[in-house]
């Protein structure tokens, strides 16, 4: 395991672990650089692998060049742009490092590697790749704006040494946890909270798979993260959990490979290479110690570090409670999040969340409570830092990238503390309050909500799609069409966009244009039941009934409790030449459906 | 080697620094923080210790010296160094007594909880710092009980020699203890 993202200190795995503290480079180049404790496992590798770091320093001309040919014009006293640059490189070349150490010298079955390189490099040097920005000065742009390319290439370089290495019967997966804004959708500004540079994040990232069991060329639709584990396990052989929440990538396989399951893995004894319990860190407790050593005068924190820290507990309790929303859990999120608010009642990030949260436990007053109270407050701004001319202004390098990698390492924080002082309500609260009386059935009084809140920021692709879905509510097709349409301006890759002019289309009987716009819904996002079913609709009406089925039961394996799908299920194989058996099949499904939910309105 | 006295704060790590000290090894302290009602007799730091995790290099200062490190800096030691630890150890009850008597004389606010649950997460803290320890071969560690120290200082100067293999003044480094001193004591059982 090479430089896992918060991966501090290396887990003792059966085998090499190396955390990402091991290529930060501290001090200058004539100082001493000692590795942090914990950076290596085991520990009679340190001095080996300490040897193999690259210090910033020792990045020369011909290195920085390639990124930056115009290096010579940067006043290095004012612009540290090449500065970081070089930071960035050494870096990723002591994690390229170890990992082709590790694949030279030592028996190996696994290697996963991170590099932070592309993504580092973009926060910082995104703003400055072609086609320029609005804001930016012309010569700024012509001297960095060869830097994101130049990341790529050398990223290209480091891979084709490690599949050099790894050899053709290695099996390499290539993935990414998310994309980046490349295009016009890269945001002018970077909100001011300390996951604010995730707005340069775009939702979907990559996976490649190469092996000698794998299919080539072959597009995987769907794949998420969580699918990473359960297909890496079935590589080895090994059963996946049924407490994962991903699946085995079997379309990647020539084979459908067999799939074995255990319960859970948490459950099996033994060595998992974890730390032991004393070493895991309850950071709450670890900050009131820190706090009270700091008041009794034995340590020294600096503020940053004190306010990095007090942030570390704060972020971890609204992580938490985000994840808890994203399960469909919001009676766990519920004490976080009115724990934050209470401490922070001018963040609107906490009080948003907790209005969500309210919702989902069908707290509706409370909810509107909170956004009335948030839609009063004073309009500040949506976040982005502004120019002198109030404009929003791209991120200059610095800006986002420190912030990005306080995320993973509290020690880099510069500003990521403070800036979640900044009260920020934008057009969330009017969205939210659009979305609860979209819930309630109260069209008229949604739709005035959200589009209160595309005024306050017309650039949301999301919030579009709700206004579409809201004028479909009212059968006012022309309007949804158009705000369909400004999703896709904004996002051209918005499933849930082509998905409404499918339904558009569908309700004006062009059932060809339909078929289309459902098959690219599901194209960039397969696991979209409702895109299967309107896929299958429109299908249907062309009369490729065997199609229309396959859909159908796509989207009844997504969603089993789909009625419509089982009906329109039920009807197709009931036609001459269905499947009579299967038909009863989806009645007796019907059946069950309304019979549980029968149950749970009468228990 | 160097030679690092840690600790909790108010564990008694002055006291050691002071005993070392009169049975002739070399501090290394720069006397910044005076003596004063909680330390009638001194601290004994370094400065430059306190930002240990920012400044790492700052101890090849304190080679063939006693340098004093508070527990929770114990963790960012950097490699590259052989280290003798004597730490003290005190009943975490008479180390929370004695830190609040201090913040309230320095007019300052510690952590925000209970004394219970202080006493909780130092208890956690000092699990984390042992852990820590027994997975860095360059560490050796003496594990000293404060009221051992008090009850029989001869006996605990002896111990303290042998672990750091030098010869040290046993006499002086007893005469160091005043029991007078000892005043956040938990009250006897029984």
């Amino acid at each position: 395991m090479v430089g896992w993202f918060a991966g501090h200190p290396a887990e003792p795995i059966n085998g090499v672990a190396v955390s990402d503290l091991y290529p930060l480079a501290v001090g200058p180049p004539e100082k001493p650089w000692p590795l942090p404790p914990g950076a290596i496992h085991p520990e009679s590798l340190r001095d080996q692998l300490a040897e193999l770091r690259l210090h910033p320093s020792e990045v020369g001309p011909d290195a920085i060049l390639p990124f930056v040919p115009q290096a010579a014009k940067v006043d290095q006293e004012k612009d540290k742009g090449l500065a970081i640059v070089a930071q960035l490189l050494a870096e990723n070349c002591c994690i390229h490092n170890v990992a082709t150490w590790i694949l030279e010298t030592q028996p190996w079955d696994l290697l996963a590697v991170y590099y932070n390189g592309i993504d580092h490099f973009s926060h910082g040097f995104m703003a400055y790749h072609p086609p320029r920005m609005d804001g930016l000065p012309e010569e700024t742009f012509e001297i960095y704006k060869d830097v994101v390319a130049g990341t790529y290439r050398f990223h290209d370089m480091m891979l084709h040494t490690l599949l050099e290495l790894a050899g053709p019967e290695a099996t390499v997966i290539l993935c990414s946890d998310h994309g980046f804004h490349s295009d016009h959708l890269r945001p002018r500004g970077i909100p001011d909270e300390p996951a604010g540079p995730a707005v340069q994040h775009r939702e979907f990232g990559v996976i490649c798979m190469k092996g000698p069991h794998l299919k080539q060329d072959e597009r995987i639709y769907g794949a998420t993260l969580l699918d990473i584990t359960p297909t890496v396990l079935t590589l080895f052989g090994l059963p996946v959990g049924d407490d994962m929440d991903g699946r085995v990538l079997v379309q990647a396989f020539q084979e459908t490979p067999p799939i074995e399951r255990i319960p859970s893995w948490e459950q099996v004894p033994g060595e998992c290479g974890m730390h032991p319990p004393d070493l895991r860190v309850d950071p709450e407790s670890a900050q009131a110690v820190l706090n009270q050593f700091a008041a009794l005068g034995y340590i020294a924190p600096t503020d940053d570090q004190k306010k990095a820290a007090a942030s570390a507990v704060r972020e971890a309790k609204y992580n938490l409670a985000r994840v808890y929303m994203d399960k469909g859990q919001p009676q766990l999120a519920l004490p976080l999040l009115e724990e934050l608010t209470a401490e922070q009642p001018d963040q609107a990030r906490f009080a948003q969340h907790l209005a969500q949260c309210y919702f989902g436990l069908r707290r509706v007053a409370d909810a509107k409570r909170i956004l009335e109270d948030l839609m009063s407050r004073p309009d500040t701004p949506a976040g982005p830092k502004r120019g002198a001319e109030g404009e929003p202004r791209p991120p200059a390098p610095t800006e986002a990238l420190n912030r990005s990698a306080a995320l993973a390492n509290p020690e880099r924080a510069s500003n990521a503390a403070e800036a979640q002082q900044t009260p920020v309500a934008g057009p969330w609260a009017n969205w939210l309050m659009g979305v609860i009386h979209f819930e309630e059935g109260k069209m008229e009084e949604a739709l005035e909500c959200l589009l209160q809140a595309e005024q306050s920021n017309p650039r949301l692709p999301e919030l579009h799609l709700r206004i579409g879905q809201t004028y479909l509510r009212l059968r006012r097709n022309k309007e949804a069409e158009r705000a369909f349409c400004k999703a896709l301006d904004i996002d051209g890759d918005s499933a849930e966009a082509h998905m409404g002019l499918a339904v558009v289309s569908l309700r004006r009987q062009d059932d060809e244009r339909a078929v289309e716009e459902a098959l690219l819904a599901v194209s960039l996002k397969h696991f979209l039941p409702l895109g299967h079913f309107y896929l299958g609709v429109s299908l249907a009406r062309l009369g490729h009934f065997h199609r229309a089925g396959l859909a159908f039961e796509t989207a009844v394996t997504m969603a089993p409790s789909f009625l419509s799908a089982h009906r329109w299920l039920v009807m197709i194989n009931n036609r001459p030449g269905g499947d009579p058996a299967k038909a009863a099949e989806h009645r007796r499904l019907i059946s069950d459906v309304l019979q549980s939910r029968k149950g749970a309105r009468n228990p | 080697m160097i030679t690092v006295v840690s600790g909790l704060p108010r564990a008694g790590t002055s006291l050691m620094m002071q005993m070392l000290s009169a049975g002739g090894l070399t501090l290394l302290s720069d006397g910044q923080r005076a003596a004063d009602a909680n330390n009638p007799r001194g601290y004994f730091e370094w400065e430059p210790i306190k930002a240990l995790p920012r400044n790492p290099a700052c101890i090849a200062e304190a080679e063939g010296k006693v340098v004093k490190v508070i527990s929770t800096l114990l963790l960012s030691l950097p490699a590259g160094f052989s280290y003798k630890v004597v730490f003290m150890e005190r009943p975490l009850a008479e180390v929370v007594a004695s830190q609040a008597a201090m913040l309230q004389k320095l007019g300052t606010q510690g952590a925000a909880l209970p004394p219970r649950a202080l006493e909780a997460a130092l208890e956690s803290h000092l699990k984390q710092v042992k852990a820590a320890l027994r997975q860095r071969p360059e560490i050796s560690v003496c594990w000293l009980e404060h009221h051992q120290v008090l009850l029989d200082p001869e006996a605990a100067a002896a111990t303290v020699q042998k672990f750091l293999g030098v010869p040290l003044d046993l006499a002086a480094m007893s005469a160091q203890v005043d029991p007078a001193l000892y005043r956040q004591r938990l009250p006897a059982k029984g």
